[in-house]
């Protein structure tokens, strides 16, 4: 029986060895060339901004790139503790670190720990696919539990811009058709075209079997402006429009006689659009190389009308000068911009905030944070519409309340009961004006005013009722004590 | 109504009655129950509204306030011996429809109660003869009804007067008399016509809490109301509740038996009486008030920081809102010590004949022109200072109107009309700006600025306004360079005799204007009256 059997286990092996390694080392697949990607996340409580929430883990895939790192969804990683990569055959796994993230472009890319830097090194990269359109077949690869890999084909039936993780920001987005399995609970899908990455799945509708795909075009510029000593992000215009359909509108903006053009609605303080000079009533005709139609499309040469947000999202970096063209008070004008992004931070409300918590103070009792949009979502599905209405309010016309000069919104979010807060306990939400006397435009101007108190006692003024409150500073600084010893880990985080 | 739950009731349980601390409240969310005035059935829908802001307009307790109380001893239950002087009142009425405010409405009604208080005065609740078309009273045992007509009518406090136009049917019929507060656990009866049959009812109960409440009919005031639980269901609205033969109180709410068991309210007699005095000259002066808000002082360091001495008087003026009683004379940061003589315990209260009630007492039982005297601490020094009451307006538009036609503009099949809670109810606005204007129009004193927003509430759609639907629930700032600030100014900026090629309405938080060319107006205009059957372009009585 030995004897027998000898040959044959020779030759099943050299089979073996045959398929893992010939051919497939040209082909990349979804057993060569991608990783799990292990994520244990944990963010901060926005509504007790001195602690995180309970920690919960996904995992998704990652697909690996040349130069032994793997690209994934920013929102897979974001608020991040804990990140491993693992083989999906084999099941070997490896601490990871993030080499670069861009949440709005919601891309991250990972690499093994310095410890085991060759983890990847088995993996077939994979290349970038550059094109894809309408009518393109796309797979999108999945591995099952046992690292058996599943390839699904779907087909492109509209390039558009969509939201990607922040409701906030438009990219380009292939929309894809055709019935999709979850293997494995997998967050993230490579999306592949002909054997080469062409996006990363954001998410499936089983009603009407369509799937939004990040499209590799974004993929492509996140890869090359990491690759910049300054990682200084997507830029954007920094402009609202209406459209111009409205043929009176047209007629009052100087339109008859032109094609398309856009009826500017908003220009962001500060923004790319702002510097150039672009005003509120300008018509866009048009952004860099394309004429802007009357729905805010242009014709991209490869996908057809498309919005014209990707014209610098997609295709342009910060630092490059575009020219505008524009109608105002019905004279045709060229503007130029240089096209630049606005940080989060850089918002009188940050419209998002990962890995790092809120900007708070304690102060005997009295929690002041800076305004934030995660704190209004912190009011769960129905934020906008439960979450407190004054500070709504603030968030949707941040131009007004920078005016006063403010770089951020400090409010008192709430007050705990201590001796400090006596007759206090029932405000929140107050816009703090002033402290001691000096203004407050944000948390470390708080911090800086509550050194000094008039006459032993803390004033606090707010912007309504009931206008001002008073604290007694000895009391307030034992009352700090005492937090510190009943949990509250730290009194304040002014970064 | 989404935008309410800001700041206002999510509906819970009873929980914590807001005006255990008044002053407090007024500022914080007020889990208030739906209350429902016991007109008739069918039941009038209400609707959820704060009154987180007007709350301090009317605030004030009035326990014993020169009211004599009865005997000290438990009240004995009475036997009314003669029920003629309680009658029921039917009402047919004619309910606006803010949607399509050109309409007259529909027709809608029901019955209630109401007693006889002098020769042909009859005495009911304001709810139950809201938007009346034909009013009629009837008698016990007489099966005619009786044309009535209203005298006067106080949305404010949920009272009216009718008369009858024959009174020969009642002459010899006894008018009730009004006794005074009763004690609690007192026994009391409820008589009227509530649900449950066509004849007169009588139900009995004790009085289980006198305290200060929400009027939910104008859904903007509070005043001093006693809860009893003698079952008082719809239809007893506008009855009488007696006690020793005599009324202390009018039905007039509760809550659905959903929210709460055995929970009736009445219109207590010093209300009953302030409105009978009001009306003596002929006509209804309605409720005034100081129109500020004012902040407890109950932390030691506000004492020290506001030079107050250790004595528990004192309560910071938060809030004086322009063109109130107050607006000249008082400012942020004032400490408010005495009203009428009275020492202000730093909760607010002041202390009326061995009872503590919310100072704003004082001023609830006034009438406009009447003075109140202030002694105030303003900058380490004691001012006396003299306020001559006077009404406040501005609160209104978040208050429920009544017996009103909705005003409106039609151009060129837009559709604005001025905001207030009707409007607001009617039409499900989720703009940010208009929800900022009708919370915080009070608040942050917008009414300075502007005394009606005007609204773009809906679109008839024609040709002209095809693209402008998506507009509809926003507010007009500006019109032909105009700005907006009350209904009129919108039909003087579209009329004002200027050749223009193209009407321009700004709209807030909109960064295009709607645009009208001029020369298609008109004849749209008119096509789109016609079509959409709007009889009249602009009302604005």
């Amino acid at each position: 029986m030995r004897l027998t059997l000898a040959p044959l286990l020779i030759i099943a092996l050299g089979i073996t060895t045959l398929l893992s390694t010939g051919p497939a080392a040209a082909q990349p697949s979804a057993e060569t060339s991608l990783v799990r990607v292990n994520v244990t996340s944990q963010s901060y409580n926005f509504l007790r901004p001195w602690e995180k929430k309970a920690p919960s883990t996904r995992r998704g895939l990652g697909a690996v790139l040349e130069g032994e790192k793997v690209i994934t969804t920013a929102e897979l990683v974001a608020n991040a503790t804990y990140l491993e990569l693992e083989m999906p055959d084999t099941g070997e796994k490896v601490t990871a670190d993030i080499a670069g993230i861009d949440y709005e472009a919601n891309l991250a890319v990972l690499t093994p720990d310095s410890d085991a830097s060759d983890f990847l090194a088995s993996r077939v990269p994979l290349e970038i696919a550059s094109e894809a359109t309408v009518g393109d077949t796309l797979e999108i690869w999945q591995i099952e539990d046992n690292g058996t890999p599943v390839a699904t084909s779907v087909k492109i039936i509209k390039v558009d811009i969509g939201p990607y993780f922040l409701d906030s920001s438009y990219f380009l987005t292939y929309e894809v058709y055709g019935a999709l399995q979850s293997r494995s609970g997998s967050f993230t899908l490579p999306v592949v075209k002909d054997g080469k990455l062409a996006g990363l799945l954001l998410g499936y509708s089983s009603d009407d079997q369509v799937s939004d795909v990040l499209a590799s075009p974004i993929i492509e510029r996140f890869l090359e402006e990491l690759k910049k000593d300054e990682y200084t992000g997507f830029p954007h215009l920094g402009v609202n429009y209406a459209q111009t359909l409205d043929e009176q509108l047209r007629g009052y903006a100087g339109l008859n006689g032109h094609e398309g053009g856009v009826y500017i609605t908003k220009v962001v303080k500060g923004s790319s659009a702002d510097d150039a000079g672009l005003e509120v009533g300008d018509v866009l005709l048009k952004l860099g190389d394309y004429e802007i139609d009357s729905r805010g499309n242009y014709d991209h040469p490869l996908y057809g009308k498309i919005n014209l947000s990707h014209i610098v999202r997609g295709g342009a970096s910060t630092g490059d000068v575009i020219p505008i063209e524009i109608l105002r008070d019905g004279k045709p004008l060229t503007l130029e911009a240089t096209l630049k992004h606005k940080r989060p931070e850089d918002y009188l409300v940050d419209p998002y905030m990962f890995n790092r918590g809120p900007r708070f103070l304690t102060e005997g009792g009295l929690i002041f944070q800076e305004l934030t949009l995660p704190y209004l979502k912190s009011w769960g599905g129905k934020w906008r519409t439960q979450a407190p209405f004054k500070l709504m309010y603030i968030n949707a016309n941040q131009e007004e309340f920078e005016e006063n000069g403010r770089d951020k919104v400090v409010f008192l979010s709430q007050v705990l009961r201590t001796p400090s807060t006596l007759g206090y306990e029932r405000l929140s939400h107050l816009i703090v004006t002033k402290v001691n006397d000096r203004e407050i435009n944000n948390i470390r101007d708080l911090d800086q005013a509550l050194k000094s108190p008039i006459d032993g006692i803390h004033k606090i003024e707010f912007d309504s009722f009931p206008r001002m409150i008073f604290v007694d500073a000895e009391e307030a600084a034992a009352v700090n004590q005492q937090l510190l010893q009943l949990g509250i880990p730290e009194l304040k985080r002014l970064d | 109504m989404k935008t309410l739950k800001l700041i206002s009731c999510q509906r819970q349980s009873l929980a914590p009655v807001p005006l255990q601390t008044p002053n407090f409240s007024w500022r914080t969310p007020v889990s208030t129950p739906k209350l429902a005035p016991f007109k008739s059935y069918p039941l009038r829908q209400m609707f959820d509204q704060p009154s987180r802001f007007v709350a301090l307009l009317f605030c004030s307790v009035f326990i014993a306030l020169g009211v004599t109380s009865p005997s000290t001893a438990p009240a004995q239950p009475l036997s009314i011996s003669d029920y003629s002087a309680i009658v029921r009142v039917e009402n047919d009425a004619l309910v606006p429809d803010y949607r399509t405010p050109w309409n007259a409405g529909r027709t809608s009604g029901g019955s209630g109660s109401g007693f006889l208080v002098g020769e042909n005065q009859f005495l009911t609740n304001a709810h139950v003869v809201s938007d009346s078309r034909i009013l009629y009273i009837k008698k016990v045992g007489d099966p005619k009804p009786y044309k009535a007509r209203i005298l006067h009518i106080a949305h404010d406090c949920d009272l009216a007067m009718l008369e009858v136009e024959d009174y020969s049917a009642f002459e010899g019929v006894k008018p009730l008399e009004l006794g005074g507060i009763p004690q609690l656990n007192t026994t009391v009866i409820a008589v009227g016509y509530p649900v449950g049959g066509e004849r007169i009812s009588v139900t009995r109960g004790v009085v289980s809490r006198i305290d200060f409440r929400p009027y939910s009919h104008s859904a903007v005031d509070y005043h001093l109301t006693i809860q009893v639980d003698a079952a008082i269901n719809p239809g007893n609205s506008g009855g009488p509740v007696l006690q020793d033969e005599k009324v202390v109180g009018v039905a007039f709410q509760g809550y659905s038996g959903a929210v709460a068991q055995n929970v009736g309210y009445m219109i207590p007699v010093p209300v009953i009486e302030r409105f009978l005095k009001d009306v003596e000259d002929g006509s209804y002066d309605h409720y005034v008030d100081l129109a500020l808000s004012e902040f407890n002082i109950l932390n030691p360091a506000q004492r020290r920081a506001l030079k107050l001495p250790n004595d528990g008087i004192g309560v910071m003026v938060a809030n004086v809102n322009a063109d109130g009683s107050a607006s000249d004379a008082l400012q942020v940061g004032d400490v408010l010590l005495e009203i009428n003589g009275h020492p202000i315990f730093s909760n607010g209260f002041v202390d009326i004949n061995g009872e503590q009630v919310n100072m704003n007492e004082i001023v609830e039982r006034k009438f406009a022109g009447d003075v109140i005297n202030l002694k105030i601490l303003r900058d380490q020094q004691e001012k006396e200072i003299e306020l001559t009451l006077k009404r406040f307006l501005p609160y209104l538009i978040q208050g429920k109107q009544y017996d009103k036609k909705p005003r409106y503009l039609v151009f060129a099949g837009l559709v604005f009309q001025p905001l207030d809670l009707n409007l607001y109810a009617a039409h499900s606005i989720d703009d940010m700006h208009v929800r900022y204007l009708f919370n915080y129009f009070v608040a942050e004193e917008l009414y300075k600025d502007i005394e009606e927003p005007v609204v773009l509430t809906s679109v008839l759609p024609a040709a002209i306004n095809t693209h402008l639907r998506g507009y509809a629930g926003s507010v007009v700032e500006e019109v032909n360079g105009y700005p907006i600030k009350k209904l009129s100014d919108l039909y003087d900026a579209l009329n004002d005799d200027e050749a223009r090629d193209y009407h321009v309405f700004k709209i807030a938080g909109q960064g295009r204007p709607i645009v009208l060319d001029a020369s298609l107006v008109e004849s749209a205009h008119d096509q789109i009256l016609a079509e959409y059957k709007v009889p009249n372009d602009y009302s604005n009585e």
